[in-house]
């Protein structure tokens, strides 16, 4: 498993700038910065522009009432719902996996470790799909549910497991490597003053993580209320009952409503800029934390 | 020695926290697939053939696969040169495009897929200059490729910056000292160092194209035999209750994913020893001066 | 090739590295560079090699001004403090490096770039390790591959970097022996830079001492210890006893006064004789305080007659004619002093 994406990213140094003595001539320079620029522009900032450029095409008005359409306003309740419900859960696995890994070695971690991993590897229509199979119609437990009157697959229940399977590596892959470089020495100290497990976690483990905590759950929420394909195959697109956002955005363009489509992918836009935003901070808050601490133990920075 | 299921530790908690996990894993990840696996049994292995290299299934995986290699290539490309111009030099705005690298990793797919559509769509902004040059993007293998650019781009720079962040100047210093021209630094000494990490990132910008679906579906066009992807011909067959068929497919897609992944682990593990600061070797040390006396 | 650097000045933002110096290296000469950290002695170096651009002053070789020159056209052979082996080659690879990336026209043949890497190999004695690579190797064998890397390309000035400064103090000191032996045997212009005195005394021809970016005295080994010529230099270089006295040309009175507006008077512990009395010479009381024999010499604390502490060596011999004790008064002789005036603050 990588190390941490949070603790990876360094502030560049002035070890790394150019100097005139050993680096490139100026006009080098200026072409790779210009052609990086102009890639950067290309794919990054144009698609954001025109999602905001579309949306208010037709005007403020047409702006606010696609988003208060009640179709709409349903689309962001269960985005909303399905985000509160998956990310609580996945932290809580996440702390419970990064410790088990994190603080112990046994037999078969690695394939746990793997098995974490998995999403991220699969294709999220294929990650929709083995519910589909699991508990559709057609299912293998498809029969059951049906005699109990319970339904799962184009339902909310469906819509909430696809979206924790989606997400649930971010959190485990944020604390792992943090718990494991920090070792077993502060919390070996609290429990021989006579701490009890639950206070060593979260007195002595938790505070030392909280960075990397907050950042999986920045990502995890992300791609929780972002996530389309596997919502989309377990969700049936029924109108006003299971469409998340990302589905209903699908549904207005598929009608050619465009202004109203890009007006709630303004929403999800914005929810991804105040991801980058929050991304930066913790990770500037983290580095700051990462070199007070080397500091402390007597490092150099 | 006797096999111990874990080593000993004197930290408590370790039964909860991993009888939890295996718990997660098991209801979220390891049921359904075994349910998928189930599922795909009740094909017989001739069924399976059938579908997964019927006409339709081999278009998509050309379409999916050559379109994800094309994306991948030129973000490793262009990937290594943004990673160089971020990290050694400074221009106005440095810092606002460094943090939007990481958008296609934080900008839902659905929202991607209908914006590059309008952008490449033959009306658009780029799509409009275009068709003036006699070139369709919208609806294209073209257009599918350039999505799939978009949705690989962090990969290779976020995977090469912390190596050339590293990377010591030292050595740079001294092949110039050597007589290397600036070009044959980069080549014989940067290249060879940050490697390891761009073919990573290059082989995770890869595995997450083959199944990118929501970025994608839009600007396909989504033609059977022509413009349509592996995932959404999953998804076609679900529509039409052939789960069969489309647990064919999907354990196609499974088995592709899972090969790829071990290449991923394998270069990540390279690139990250490389990284590391080489340690002396002491008994070597006294052997030496003795050699020397 | 003789260097001359003459007013290089280089500031880092508000941090002065190099304030006017100015230093002569005739040709063929071993010079060492010696200060503590921050001192500027590398950035003189690095200014010297072409890795820094100094922002005033010049640089000449053999009186060709190089000063905008980049390092690749000085060819300097130039020793980085950690190698900067190129991890990914093989020890044969990186000495050939630069051979191999002349100019196609300038470029030797295969042979010949064999020839001069298998040479080079003998000269370092590490022959049988051609096909490793450097995280194969120790930290000794690195620096010396370091060193043949800098001397394929025939530089006519070989710059060092605290070149043995991360290794084990024995492996130091062979290969501190063995620079020495080279450079009698190639009579390469060298220039190394080190904090580390007794590496300087011992290797070089001559010796700059620097201080906060300023060059205190150029001299051979012998004069800056025994005639160093500013208070920092007889400081760095050796022990020394440090006393705020006046010298008092009476007799019978102590030899030092403690005077607080007195000057700074200096002496080697190893210049005081410990006597239980006067020999009609200079002297002064001390009480001693702590013994410590294990070793070469006897390194012995007391507390002169004025409160100051004060460290004596003396040979073993010398110590076991005296049968000094703990707590026992006795008198000290100076044989040697130094005074340098209290700096006269304007």
């Amino acid at each position: 498993m990588a190390t941490s994406t949070l603790v990876a990213g360094k502030v560049p140094s002035a070890r790394t700038a150019a100097t005139a003595a050993t680096g490139e001539p100026a006009l080098v320079r200026w072409i790779l910065t210009g052609v990086a620029v102009v890639f950067l522009t290309l794919f990054i900032f144009v698609p954001l522009a025109i999602v905001f450029s579309q949306a208010l095409a037709k005007g403020m008005g047409v702006y606010w009432a696609s988003l208060q359409t009640p179709d709409a306003m349903a689309a962001i309740r269960l985005t909303l719902l399905a985000a509160v419900i998956a990310v609580p859960l996945n932290v809580v696995f996440g702390v419970a996996a990064a410790w088990a890994i994190g603080k112990f070695d046994f037999f078969g971690k690695s394939l746990l470790i793997t098995l974490i991993d998995l999403p991220f590897s699969v294709s999220p229509v294929v990650s929709g799909l083995i519910y589909v199979l699991l508990f559709g119609l057609q299912g293998v437990l498809g029969p059951w549910l049906a005699r109990h009157d319970l339904q799962i697959i184009f339902a909310v229940p469906g819509i909430v497991l696809a979206t924790i399977f989606v997400t649930f590596p971010f959190v485990a892959r944020e604390l792992i490597p943090l718990l494991q470089a920090q070792g077993q020495e502060e919390e070996e100290a609290a429990i021989a003053l006579g701490a009890s497990g639950w206070q060593t976690f979260f007195r002595v483990s938790l505070p030392n993580i909280k960075w990397g905590l907050l950042y999986g759950v920045i990502l995890c929420n992300a791609r929780a209320m972002g996530e389309f394909g596997a919502v989309s195959v377990v969700s049936g697109h029924i109108r006003g009952r299971t469409n998340t956002m990302p589905l209903h955005v699908e549904i207005l363009y598929n009608e050619y409503q465009f202004a109203a489509a890009f007006a709630v992918a303004s929403l999800l836009a914005l929810l991804a800029l105040v991801t980058l935003v929050a991304k930066t901070l913790v990770e500037w808050k983290a580095r700051r934390q990462l070199a007070e601490s080397a500091l402390w133990n007597g490092e150099a920075v | 020695m006797a096999f111990t299921f874990k080593k000993r530790s004197n930290l408590p908690g370790f039964g909860l926290a991993l009888g939890f996990t295996v718990l997660y894993l098991s209801l979220i990840v390891l049921i359904p697939l075994a349910a998928t696996f189930l599922k795909a049994s009740s094909l017989s292995w001739q069924q399976f053939w059938h579908i997964a290299s019927s006409a339709r299934a081999v278009a998509s995986y050309r379409l999916t696969f050559g379109a994800s290699l094309v994306g991948a290539l030129i973000n490793l490309v262009f990937g290594v040169l943004v990673a160089w111009v971020l990290v050694r030099y400074r221009f106005p705005g440095k810092r606002l495009f460094d943090s939007m690298v990481d958008l296609p990793f934080a900008l839902p797919t659905a929202v991607a897929g209908i914006a590059l559509t309008t952008i490449y769509a033959p009306n658009g902004w780029l799509g409009r200059p275009l068709t003036s040059l006699g070139i369709k993007a919208a609806y294209t293998p073209l257009g599918v490729a350039i999505a799939l650019t978009f949705i690989g781009l962090p990969f290779v720079v976020r995977s090469v910056q912390p190596v050339l962040e590293d990377m010591d100047k030292e050595l740079e210093e001294a092949a110039a000292s050597l007589g290397a021209s600036r070009w044959q630094t980069f080549s014989k000494v940067v290249l060879p160092t940050i490697l390891p990490a761009a073919l990573a990132g290059f082989a995770m910008a890869f595995a997450r194209a083959i199944g990118e679906y929501g970025s994608v579906v839009f600007i396909s066009g989504n033609m059977p035999m022509r413009t349509e992807i592996t995932p959404l011909l999953i998804i076609t067959k679900l529509d039409q209750y052939d789960y069969a068929g489309a647990t064919a497919i999907a354990i196609v897609m499974l088995v592709f994913s899972l090969a790829l992944l071990l290449p991923i682990n394998l270069l990540q593990k390279w690139s990250s020893r490389r990284d590391e600061k080489q340690s002396e070797v002491t008994s070597e040390e006294t052997k030496t001066a003795e050699a020397l006396a | 090739m003789s260097i001359e650097a003459q007013n290089i000045t280089k500031k880092f933002g508000q941090f002065t590295a190099l304030d006017d110096v100015s230093l002569e290296i005739p040709s063929g000469e071993l010079v060492a560079l010696l200060g503590p950290s921050g001192s500027g002695k590398t950035t003189l170096l690095r200014v010297i090699a072409g890795l820094e651009f100094a922002d005033s002053g010049i640089v000449l070789f053999d009186g060709a001004d190089t000063t905008h020159q980049t390092a690749r056209d000085r060819r300097v052979g130039f020793v980085f403090q950690h190698y900067a082996l190129f991890r990914h080659m093989t020890v044969f690879e990186n000495i050939a490096f630069g051979l191999r990336v002349r100019p196609r026209a300038l470029r030797p043949s295969h042979e010949k770039i064999r020839a001069k890497v298998d040479e080079l190999l003998k000269l370092i004695q590490l022959k049988n390790l051609a096909g490793r690579y450097p995280s194969q190797l120790s930290g000794g064998q690195r620096q010396r591959v370091a060193l043949a890397r800098a001397l394929a390309v025939e530089p006519s000035v070989l710059l060092l970097d605290e070149p043995f400064g991360s290794l084990d103090a024995k492996v130091r000191m062979e290969l501190r022996r063995w620079l020495r032996q080279l450079h009698d045997e190639v009579h390469i212009t060298s220039v190394f830079v080190t904090h580390d005195q007794e590496e300087a005394l011992e290797v070089s021809d001559r010796i700059a001492v620097m201080n906060e970016g300023r060059i205190e005295q150029v001299g051979s080994p012998d004069e800056v210890y025994h005639r160093p010529i500013t208070p920092f230099v007889y400081n760095f270089l050796g022990n020394v006893n440090l006393f705020h006295g006046r010298i008092n040309e009476d007799k019978d009175s102590p030899a030092i006064h403690d005077a607080a507006t007195g000057d700074v008077v200096y002496v080697r512990p190893h210049l005081l004789e410990i006597h239980r009395q006067p020999n009609g010479g200079p002297n002064f009381r001390a009480t001693i305080k702590h013994i410590n024999s294990a070793g070469p010499l006897v390194k012995v604390e007391a507390i002169t007659e004025w409160g100051a502490p004060v460290h004596v060596e003396l040979s073993q011999e010398k110590f076991r004619e005296l049968h000094l004790i703990k707590n026992e008064s006795v008198f000290i002789i100076p044989k040697e002093l130094k005074i340098f005036q209290k700096q006269v603050v304007s």
